[in-house]
């Protein structure tokens, strides 16, 4: 028997009669962990929720929880006896019922979980919904809908809790507070969970394991560091959209050839022989600042970010590159202005494709 | 798919429904007997030209008073406009053939016109100067001041869900309130308009009392006719068939029109309560007195005539059983509505939870009882059963079941049940369609079983939609004639038939008494609803 508390194994995932995501293999090792599912808008990330859930079918492969298989091509536990909860992106709370009842309907399944049960003054308190209990939910703004249907769903305590884009309602101030909050209670209750969302920092901040899902398949599935760092295929890269790829020679064990940035060291994720012609990540944190640098490239764009600024420089070869630098800088550079980069470049791991 | 109970069910109700549609429909292949030659050589072209007459004259008034009446109330302020915002509705509880008795006993000669004008200007011979409203002419006044309501609520109802946007618009483009209402306001409303006219010409093309009251030969006549003269019940259900046909060009023919424009707005965050324009002087008084005209018209016209009449001839109210054609009539209307929302709900669930074409092609058809007339599905049950009787039970050997089915309060509710289905099914089907199936879902995932969401979740939901659906049936039961007529148990009478016996008997201060109380009852049952009825932005 397998050791995973929720496995997943070769599973298409279909909705109505069409294929949304094909093969997908994930699993989670151990109760409490949780895990992110990004993806942009359509991919079929909320079929696979659905489908968790019990709500769709499978007709390949199989999915078990806690060492129960819960769907296959043969067997399709209904929803209500999965013990697995789903909180909707839309607003999917009982409108004739308060956000209170919304809220105790959700109670009645609480079962103690890890020698804990969660109690709705715990759950208002976590979601700050105190003020909305009474209300109905057509009187309630969307993101605090959003609150409500997640508190619902947190109090039943489930075996598997299914987040679909759980805070895309509520607003950015808010936001990462209640990301602080949601990752302390999941993490003291042992609530396994899985999110989806498009956020990758949301993502990267709640989940132990991250999937990217483009094109129909679950690309890669790995720690957000490494997801972020090591994306395994160019399409992460594109998706990520946090760096460029640009043409590279390997000319030593850790070392690299660019025709505009000149000689780039540092370790190389995978082997390549030398000589090769590589396509380089080069990500806005890979190259530093330099004033007094001799390498020296034309700004075409400057973004403001708050704690950074992040410039885009033209290359000789009219390649555009990102690069970051921290708002506090001594000068600012304006467009068309030239601006230097610290030689010798350095890259702590070189991701080539 | 899943085989279970929800399905079961829904697949056997909707079938139960289109069993008897599906009898006048293959009786259409049958042999007819002569009539039909002895019909077209003689009257078919009359009934014919009648009843296209009949119909679009209907269409356009009940079009000009219900749009316009819902114009007014819904954009402008004036004297009474919130009084006639509900008032208005009241017409429904006046059926086209109480409005077609008060119509002759007012204008008849030596009737309450002639005793108003003797009373105020003195004995004269008043009747050649007071007009007759009678003839085909009767029967469109009567038709149209009972029905407009069905345009005047769904056309209000589209009007106050125009987005202040849309008008907004208008002005800011510089149109005049004429124009605005013409290419803005009345062209996004069309499909509500359309849907209450086509209410509006199946009723008509369906009608019976009135027409039959001013003996006008129109195609409704004719099938009633073959049936009872010729027992011609082929030719019967042909021409209801041809009937039918005009119909569906109508929708079709308004559908092409449409092309591929669009109707319906995001609502989402796009509802604004729309600021209304206060009319003052002239203007003011004019919309006074159009609504006050159709108000008046349309309801206190006929209630004030059959309240004259039972007033001035005391001795029928003591004649008649009133206790007893009230228990009647409320225990057919409570029986009826309760099977009918109870299997409507049913089906309405089945549909939701298995998501299958057979399902919702069998659903699509056994709504469509509502467009076959009363008379029709009244004769074709009576045919079914004696075909039942004939070939299957007898040849069994078991005992008759006629007497089971015809002329008993039992198959009185089966074919009130095929004939109304539609409106309950319907009813329940809007009020399903606010719910989101991600509620089922939550529910579902909640642990709720299919029976479990559907009593603790779904019925409190709904709780305000079935109280609209059980009111909308009882006002059509409470109304109905040619069903009730034809499969009433011997000696059981309820308002609407003792209403019709006496007025064909030519004793219409008679059906006065039975015609008042059925106005009562049913006004009473739509001042309780008017508000689910009139549906404002809380709904």
């Amino acid at each position: 028997m397998s050791k995973n508390f929720f496995e997943i194994k070769d599973v298409d995932f279909n909705v109505s009669g069409k294929t949304k995501v094909k093969d997908v293999s994930f699993s989670i090792e151990n109760e409490g962990d949780v895990i992110c599912l990004l993806g942009p808008s359509g991919i079929g990330k909320t079929t696979i929720l659905r489908t968790i859930a019990g709500l769709e079918k499978i007709n390949k492969g199989s999915i078990k929880l806690n060492g129960k298989l819960i769907s296959s091509e043969k067997i399709n536990i209904e929803p209500e006896n999965r013990n697995v909860s789903l909180a909707f992106q839309d607003n999917s709370l009982f409108p004739h019922y308060t956000v209170e009842k919304n809220i105790l309907l959700g109670a009645e399944r609480n079962k103690e979980k890890n020698g804990k049960k969660i109690t709705l003054k715990e759950i208002v308190d976590l979601l700050d919904i105190f003020h909305i209990l009474s209300k109905y939910p057509h009187e309630i703004s969307a993101g605090e809908a959003q609150r409500a249907s997640l508190a619902r769903s947190l109090i039943t305590q489930p075996d598997l809790l299914l987040l679909d884009e759980p805070l895309s309602n509520v607003d950015q101030s808010f936001k990462e507070e209640i990301q602080v909050r949601l990752k302390k209670i999941l993490n003291q209750l042992k609530i396994t969970t899985i999110i989806v969302t498009h956020d990758s920092y949301e993502a990267f901040y709640l989940g132990n394991k991250c999937g990217i899902i483009l094109n129909q398949q679950l690309k890669q599935f790995d720690d957000p560091y490494k997801v972020y760092h090591f994306p395994n295929s160019i399409e992460v890269v594109n998706f990520l959209n946090r760096g460029i790829l640009i043409p590279a020679k390997v000319t030593g064990k850790n070392t690299l050839e660019n025709w505009d940035l000149g000689t780039i060291e540092g370790n190389f994720i995978k082997e390549y022989p030398k000589g090769a012609n590589v396509q380089l990540l080069l990500q806005p944190e890979d190259l530093e600042h330099d004033d007094k640098s001799n390498l020296k490239l034309e700004v075409v764009d400057r973004k403001f970010r708050g704690t950074n600024f992040i410039y885009t420089l033209k290359t000789p070869s009219n390649t555009k590159i990102p690069v970051f630098v921290h708002s506090h800088h001594i000068h600012q550079h304006e467009v068309d202005e030239k601006f230097g980069i610290k030689r010798p470049i350095h890259i702590d791991h070189i991701v080539c494709f | 798919m899943r085989i279970n109970f929800w399905y079961i069910s829904s697949i056997l109700i909707s079938f139960f429904v289109i069993i008897p549609i599906l009898t006048v429909f293959s009786s259409f292949f049958e042999n007819t007997s002569n009539y039909y030659q002895v019909l077209k050589d003689t009257f078919l072209l009359e009934y014919i030209l009648n009843s296209l007459i009949l119909l679009l004259s209907v269409l356009i008034l009940t079009f000009l008073i219900g749009t316009g009446s819902a114009y007014l109330v819904s954009f402008f302020e004036f004297p009474f406009s919130n009084f006639f915002k509900w008032a208005l509705i009241l017409s429904f509880a006046v059926p086209p053939y109480i409005y077609a008795y008060s119509l002759t006993a007012f204008f008849e000669n030596y009737g309450t016109a002639y005793t108003i004008l003797k009373n105020l200007f003195g004995e004269a011979d008043y009747n050649q100067n007071i007009p007759k409203f009678d003839g085909l002419f009767g029967v469109i006044l009567s038709i149209s001041f009972s029905l407009y309501a069905y345009v005047y609520i769904l056309a209000r109802a589209s009007f106050l869900y125009q987005p202040q946007n849309l008008i907004d618009l208008g002005k800011n483009l510089g149109f005049s309130k004429f124009k605005t209402l013409y290419s803005i306001v009345l062209p996004a409303a069309r499909p509500a308009i359309v849907a209450g006219l086509s209410l509006v010409a199946m009723e008509t093309l369906a009608e019976f009392g009135a027409v039959d009251f001013f003996s006008i030969n129109t195609l409704t006549t004719g099938i009633y006719n073959s049936w009872i003269a010729f027992d011609d019940l082929a030719f019967a259900n042909q021409l209801s068939f041809y009937l039918l046909l005009f119909i569906f060009a109508l929708f079709i023919l308004e559908n092409l029109s449409r092309k591929r424009a669009k109707y319906h707005m995001n609502s989402r965050g796009g509802f604004k309560q729309k600021q209304k324009i206060k009319l003052s002087g002239r203007k003011s008084l004019m919309a006074f007195t159009f609504c006050f005209l159709v108000f008046f018209l349309s309801f206190l016209f006929p209630l004030s005539q059959m309240m004259y009449w039972t007033i001035k001839f005391p001795e029928n109210l003591f004649d008649l059983q009133i206790i007893n054609l009230l228990i009647n009539t409320l225990y057919l209307v409570v029986l009826s509505s309760l099977v009918l929302i109870i299997f409507a709900l049913i089906s309405n669930y089945g549909n939701r939870v298995n998501k299958d074409k057979t399902l919702n092609v069998l659903s699509t058809l056994s709504i469509s009882g509502y467009a076959i007339p009363g008379v029709i599905l009244a004769v074709a049950f009576i045919t079914f059963i004696a075909w039942i009787d004939e070939s299957v039970i007898k040849t069994f050997g078991f005992l008759s079941i006629k007497k089971v089915f015809i002329g008993s309060i039992f198959g009185l509710v089966i074919v009130y049940f095929i004939r109304f289905y539609s409106l309950a099914f319907n009813g329940i089907k809007s009020g399903y369609e606010k719910i989101n199936i991600s509620v089922d879902e939550s529910s579902y995932l909640l642990g709720y079983s299919k029976r479990k969401t559907f009593m603790n979740i779904h019925i409190p939901f709904l709780r305000n939609s079935l109280l609209f659906v059980f009111i909308l049936i009882s006002l059509e039961i409470i109304r109905e004639l040619p069903i009730t007529l034809i499969l009433r148990p011997f000696n059981f009478e309820t308002f609407a038939t003792t209403a019709y016996i006496s007025a064909s008997e030519d004793l219409l201060e008679a059906a006065a008494v039975p015609s008042l109380f059925l106005i009562l009852i049913a006004t009473s049952f739509i001042i309780v609803t008017s508000k689910y009825i009139l549906r404002d932005q809380n709904e």
